[in-house]
């Protein structure tokens, strides 16, 4: 369908860059405009605009040096090797719809596969891809492609709705514009790629923290992840509520950094955690953790330690796996634990973790720490270890560890490397249990665990341990049962030690709010049995507003 | 956490249903509805391990005995592998159950018992 039979061969000429070989176009703008349109295309204004709003204006600009309907910037995506409408003055609908144009197809294809400017005087309608410049009618168009540091980066092109000649000065003005965009388009997407790859690690490291430290009866723990100043490293914590009410805690340190150490940090994390679930103590555990990394077959070398805690006897467990030495805090004192650290994770076959047990007394935090912290240039690694010792000395709770050790170790100008920081202490219990307790069948092991802690604290041993603990639990069980709406669904446990005539005993009191009503069917009558058998003496009094069950057992005789 | 986990496996028709951790009001009842959930009718019984478990009290017991009723009336035995001294052997003492007919201390006992008493109902 050609309009202007005049106007030469629709088969464009090709023009390498610089080397246009046109007949010589007609002026299209007097000397004094084309001065003053050149220097509004290098304008160094233009350099310190954000990159949608300078090709915003690099576009207007050229629409408006070279008197054209259309001036559009595709944009090479290398993935699908597709040119992608990015800007566009005069046919907007092309970015809005979102064009894409193979490579190697049409006139813009052409252009980017060939790398050479190309101008046609007279569009073959037939060789257009592009709809909407078919519908536009576009007549005559000018392209190149926009080249940074020997990578295409995109096309930008001209086109007219009249049939016209461009020439060696409207490439010239199209060269100039394509010099400006290229490198803000080339420096932008290089940003945003850097940028992409670091939120996505980001998101990574986030999604595999723990969101919450689980609450656990007699134990403090805290935490802290901080990300290095401009990368995104492999550093983790976990903690894990293990069987029995021991809790586990975990550190570690994946080599290398980005999107690569954050994924693997993450599979290190879940494996450690896995094996720990298992009923795995600390070395096993990080053992089983290396043969994971030794199977993996890729590279990769990471540190940990695992130490498990158990609140009840305050007697703790721990392993390293290459790991920096945790600390001990202990009443104003610090010390660098003088564990044999065991090999790296995925460092050696068969590489074994010593493991160690000593008691961690009630008020005493363990520090767990990943190298972000202590690593200073020019600083000897022990030099770091032991300032951070000197500082966790003042630290009187876990929270307060994590607090003292980044605001006096944390660099202000941000970190070269990420840390991870985990304390934990065991917490005291009062000389006299007084719990007021939701009527919920949930809350009987963590009742049994705490219970069973104060009673080690105030000497009692087995068997008496358990059996006491076992008649608590029942008188609980009973009072939880018997927790109606509306009555108030909540009881009273009381627990304290007492000497009748010098003779140690405990009292175990639980009161509900409940009427008393007399054990139903073979479990409560059971629940009873057990409570009768347990302690020495049970009291069950019936009051107008609950019942109260009051059980006593004397010590060192049974 | 949870307070415990069930492990069952089925050999020559009899179901293994071996409960690690502690056993208490909050998931007794869950445990006894898995427990019949993973006993097809066709088996003889069940044998239930409570060797791994560290903590029973009368909601545990209560689920044995629910548990044998269920079986009986579907024509099936149940044994309950209970080592003495075992942490799980408190409140059945205390309870004063310890002699029920379907305890027994070690888990062969508990198959060969469950095959037997199979072999005589058929």
């Amino acid at each position: 369908m050609s309009r202007d039979s005049e106007s030469g061969p629709s088969r464009a000429p090709r023009l390498g860059l610089g080397q246009v070989a046109l007949e010589p176009a007609e002026p299209i703008l007097a000397p004094g405009e084309q001065v003053r349109d050149l220097y509004r295309l290098t304008d160094p204004a233009l350099s310190e605009l954000p990159l949608e709003e300078l090709l915003d204006e690099l576009l207007n600009r050229v629409r408006d040096a070279l008197d054209v309907d259309t001036v559009a910037i595709l944009l090479y995506d290398e993935e699908t090797q597709e040119l992608v409408a990015r800007a566009a003055k005069g046919i907007e609908e092309e970015v809005e719809q979102g064009v894409r144009i193979p490579l190697g197809k049409g006139f813009a294809g052409r252009i980017a596969a060939e790398r050479v400017a190309i101008f046609i005087a007279e569009l073959d309608q037939a060789e257009v891809v592009n709809p909407i410049l078919r519908d536009k009618g576009i007549h005559s168009m000018l392209g190149l492609p926009l080249v940074v540091e020997s990578e295409l980066i995109g096309v930008l092109h001209v086109g007219s709705l009249t049939p016209r000649k461009f020439g060696q000065q409207e490439l010239a003005v199209l060269q100039l514009a394509a010099a400006r965009a290229a490198p803000a388009i080339g420096r932008a997407r290089l940003f945003s790629e850097l940028e992409h790859e670091h939120y996505v690690a980001m998101l990574l490291q986030r999604s595999l923290l723990p969101r919450a430290l689980p609450e656990t009866v007699g134990i403090q723990v805290a935490a802290r992840y901080l990300p290095a100043r401009d990368e995104v490293g492999g550093d983790w914590y976990d903690v894990i509520e293990l069987p029995r009410g021991l809790v586990g805690v975990a550190i570690g340190d994946v080599v290398g950094h980005g999107v690569r150490a954050a994924a693997l940090m993450g599979q290190l994390r879940t494996a450690l955690h896995s094996y720990a679930l298992e009923g795995h103590g600390p070395a096993r555990a990080l053992e089983l953790v290396d043969r994971f990394v030794q199977s993996m077959g890729a590279y990769a070398m990471a540190t940990a330690a695992y130490a498990v805690f158990d609140p009840e006897t305050s007697r703790l467990r721990i392993a390293t796996a290459g790991h920096l030495p945790p600390i001990i805090v202990s009443g104003g004192n610090a010390r660098v634990l003088d564990l044999t650290p065991g090999a790296p994770l995925g460092g050696f076959p068969y590489g074994s973790c010593p493991e160690q047990e000593f008691s961690l007394a009630t008020g005493e935090i363990l520090v767990l720490y990943t190298d972000g912290l202590v690593e200073r240039r020019g600083i000897a690694l022990s030099d770091g270890i032991n300032q951070l010792a000197a500082i966790l000395s003042a630290a009187r709770s876990a929270e307060h560890a994590c607090q003292l050790a980044l605001d006096q170790m944390v660099p202000l100008e941000g970190l070269a490397d990420d840390l991870a920081i985990l304390a934990l202490c065991g917490n005291s219990v009062p000389e006299e249990l007084r719990l007021e307790l939701p009527a919920d069948p949930e809350v009987l092991s963590p009742t049994r665990r705490l219970l069973r802690r104060w009673l080690r604290d105030h000497g009692v041993d087995e068997p008496a341990l358990s059996e006491i603990a076992l008649a608590a639990n029942e008188a609980c069980a009973n009072a939880i049962e018997h927790a109606y709406p509306p009555s108030a669904a909540s009881f009273l446990l009381t627990a304290k030690a007492v000497e009748v005539e010098e003779t140690p005993e405990v009292v175990i009191a639980v009161r509900d709010s409940g009427r008393w009503r007399p054990p139903r069917g073979e479990s409560r009558g059971r629940g009873l049995t057990i409570m009768h058998e347990a302690m020495d003496e049970v009291e069950i009094n019936p009051a107008k507003d609950g019942t109260e069950v009051v059980m006593r057992r004397r010590l060192g005789q049974q | 956490m949870r307070l415990a986990d069930l492990q069952t496996s089925t050999r020559d028709g009899i179901v293994i249903a071996r409960v690690i951790g502690e056993i208490d009001s909050s998931n007794a009842g869950d445990l006894r509805a898995a427990i019949t959930d993973a006993t097809p009718n066709g088996a003889l019984g069940v044998v239930l391990d409570l060797s791994g478990a560290s903590y029973v009290d009368s909601a545990g017991i209560h689920l044995i005995y629910r548990l044998g009723e269920a079986l009986r009336n579907r024509g099936q035995t149940l044994r309950v592998v209970i080592p003495p001294d075992s942490p799980s052997s408190d409140a059945l003492r205390l309870a004063g159950v310890t002699r029920h007919a379907d305890v027994v201390e070690e888990l062969e006992q508990g198959v060969q018992a469950v095959a037997t008493a199979g072999a005589a109902g058929q």
